[in-house]
């Protein structure tokens, strides 16, 4: 094709009137059926279920006007502020755990290392696999006195003899944030692997040259440069950690007792054990909040810093 | 130069290691499909056994094969609607970024991807008992469109960013208008993005869990809803959960071999180009 300069393309864009009106509306018409779906199954949903919340509702029926009587009931439940501090144990040690190994193993990766080419897609694997799977190859491994792990490592050196880790109310969330950690750091690595070979060769040449040792090197040149990519995946890994549900329910279900209730766990028994609709709602309502700040958070810092959206 | 020589075994070493330390657990959870009860719980560990395969005989016997087709049913379906729907879309996002309320609209899609399952499937529950859109392809076909749809248009979007902007513009100048510009200069050069971004829908809705369990009934089950229904009262059915499990990864490992520059792109919404 031939190179044509901006100026002249411009020109020869037909009638100036009808190409100002079309561009108005143009976007809007490529947008809308995205849009208008998205206002179907999410909006809606999400209104509808806003509705509820300020209603009395139990066992499918919705009743009365409650005003705020299911907000109360929700935080006056020492339920909720259990799983509310389930969760944010999860995420509190989980992600840093995982954005820590995930930087230590980018730089290994990013050493000369042979067959690198063959291991990177293996390195996927948990990360795309069902996160119901992921709990099942842990519930075997993991499984008491039988389970290959539990058996070869947590039994030879003493650590739990004969029960699941998932049965223990001391443990149980340790085990869930272990397979956690199992499941996403591969990630990490991976994300911050490409972040590292994405970035600018100069720098580094003109530090190596100026005679800087390679930890200099991560602490002033990597890690600033890396920084608003660290940023944004550390919000994605936090809002992914927030909302975990399958590998909890196969593994422990928010046992034993409730040890290891998460927010989504709860929701779940909420609606689906109890029938208080309306409690489920107002907790999906508060849920629902606190992703909305992470969101857009999230979403600044990627448009402003990274320039890719 | 030595040093680094041995650097680089070190590093070599470490990596395989790890690689090792993931791939083990996947593959000693495939080998209970092959395994009878006795060597599955079998102290010390048994390394060599020779396969059985009377737990395929049961999944078959209880129809576990219309699962598996009911997966691909409803993943495939999904994902052909959110490709026909959110294509125009990711174009005009990347494209139009002056168009009143971009941003807006834009966060607003990538909410829907980040929402809670939990807070959607309270809602769907209620709603779709109304419209008897319990335990049909159509209902979970639609709740996978939630995170489905705001995921390929953010993705998508990304890719579209990456086209050169002269292309169109000479297009236009020979005469094209332009939707025709769209679909007869942009969506060839397009079609690996669409490809991976596509097949990544597939594998989400393939692992979907939570709106399948609650939503899907009795009649439309698929491969993750049964996982749970092998843990009976009569005891868990180990072999069983293996099979589901190795068939339902096995997709995935094949994923991960053809798109696997795609896949950082994909988990980070665009943010981290791989």
């Amino acid at each position: 094709m031939t190179e044509i300069s901006a100026p002249s393309a411009a020109a020869a864009v037909p009638t100036d009137d009808g190409y100002h009106r079309e561009s108005r509306w143009y976007p809007y018409a490529l947008i809308a059926p995205t849009m208008l779906t998205l206002a179907v199954v999410a909006l809606v949903p999400f209104l509808y279920m806003g509705w509820i919340s300020l209603h009395e509702a139990r066992y499918g029926q919705v009743g009365a006007f409650a005003g705020l009587e299911n907000f109360r009931k929700l935080l006056s439940d020492a339920r909720f502020w259990n799983s509310m501090s389930v969760s944010a144990l999860f995420v509190v040690i989980a992600v840093p755990i995982e954005f820590m190994l995930g930087l230590i193993g980018a730089l290994v990766l990013s050493q000369k290392i042979r067959f690198r080419s063959v291991l990177i897609p293996f390195l996927f694997i948990p990360s795309m696999m069902a996160p119901i799977i992921v709990g099942l190859v842990w519930k075997t491994m993991l499984a008491g006195s039988w389970g290959f792990f539990s058996y070869n490592i947590l039994e030879r050196f003493g650590i739990l003899e004969g029960a699941s880790v998932f049965a223990s109310p001391d443990l149980a969330l340790y085990g869930l944030i272990f397979v956690d950690i199992w499941e996403w750091t591969p990630f990490m690595v991976l994300t911050f692997f490409a972040g590292m070979q994405a970035l600018p060769a100069n720098p580094f040449w003109a530090a190596q040259v100026d005679g800087a040792n390679p930890v200099q090197i991560f602490f002033r040149l990597t890690l600033p440069m890396l920084a608003p990519l660290l940023v944004v995946i550390g919000l994605i890994r936090t809002i992914d950690a927030f909302k975990v549900y399958d590998t909890i329910y196969i593994l422990t279900n928010g046992g034993p007792g409730i040890t290891t209730e998460s927010l989504s766990v709860l929701g779940y028994k909420y609606t689906f054990d109890f029938w208080e609709i309306g409690t489920a709602s107002a907790l999906a309502v508060v849920i629902w909040l606190v992703f909305f700040v992470f969101c857009n958070v999230f979403y600044q810092i990627a448009k402003r810093r990274l320039n890719v959206f | 130069m030595h040093k680094s020589r041995a650097n680089s075994l070190i590093f070599t070493t470490l990596s395989i290691a790890y690689a090792a330390l993931i791939l083990f657990p996947v593959f000693w959870m495939w080998s209970y499909a092959f395994k009878s009860e006795s060597e599955m719980f079998a102290r010390p560990t048994v390394w060599l056994f020779t396969p059985t395969f009377e737990h395929f005989g049961y999944m078959i016997e209880n129809g576990y094969h219309h699962y598996l087709v009911n997966s691909l049913i409803v993943s495939g379906a999904s994902t052909a609607l959110v490709v026909l729907i959110g294509t125009p879309a990711a174009y005009a996002f990347a494209r139009y970024r002056d168009m009143k309320f971009r941003d807006d609209l834009f966060l607003f899609v990538l909410a829907t991807r980040m929402a809670p399952p939990v807070c959607l499937v309270i809602p769907y529950y209620l709603i779709y008992a109304k419209f008897d859109l319990l335990d049909t392809y159509l209902g979970l076909v639609i709740a996978y469109l939630t995170f489905n749809l705001s995921f390929y248009v953010w993705v998508l979007s990304s890719f579209c960013r990456d086209l050169p902007l002269e292309l169109e513009e000479a297009a236009r100048v020979e005469g094209y208008s332009r939707a025709q510009a769209f679909v007869k200069v942009l969506l060839p050069l397009l079609r690996p993005g669409i490809t991976a971004t596509a097949v990544l829908c597939f594998i989400f809705a393939w692992n979907e869990f939570m709106y399948a369990f609650l939503l899907g009934g009795q009649t439309v089950k698929t491969l993750p809803v049964g996982i749970p229904s092998l843990i009976t009262t009569q005891g868990v059915r180990w072999g069983e959960m293996a099979i589901i499990g190795m068939v339902g990864t096995l997709p995935v490992m094949v994923v991960v071999f053809f798109l696997q520059k795609h896949i950082v792109r994909g988990l980070t919404m665009g943010a981290v180009k791989g």
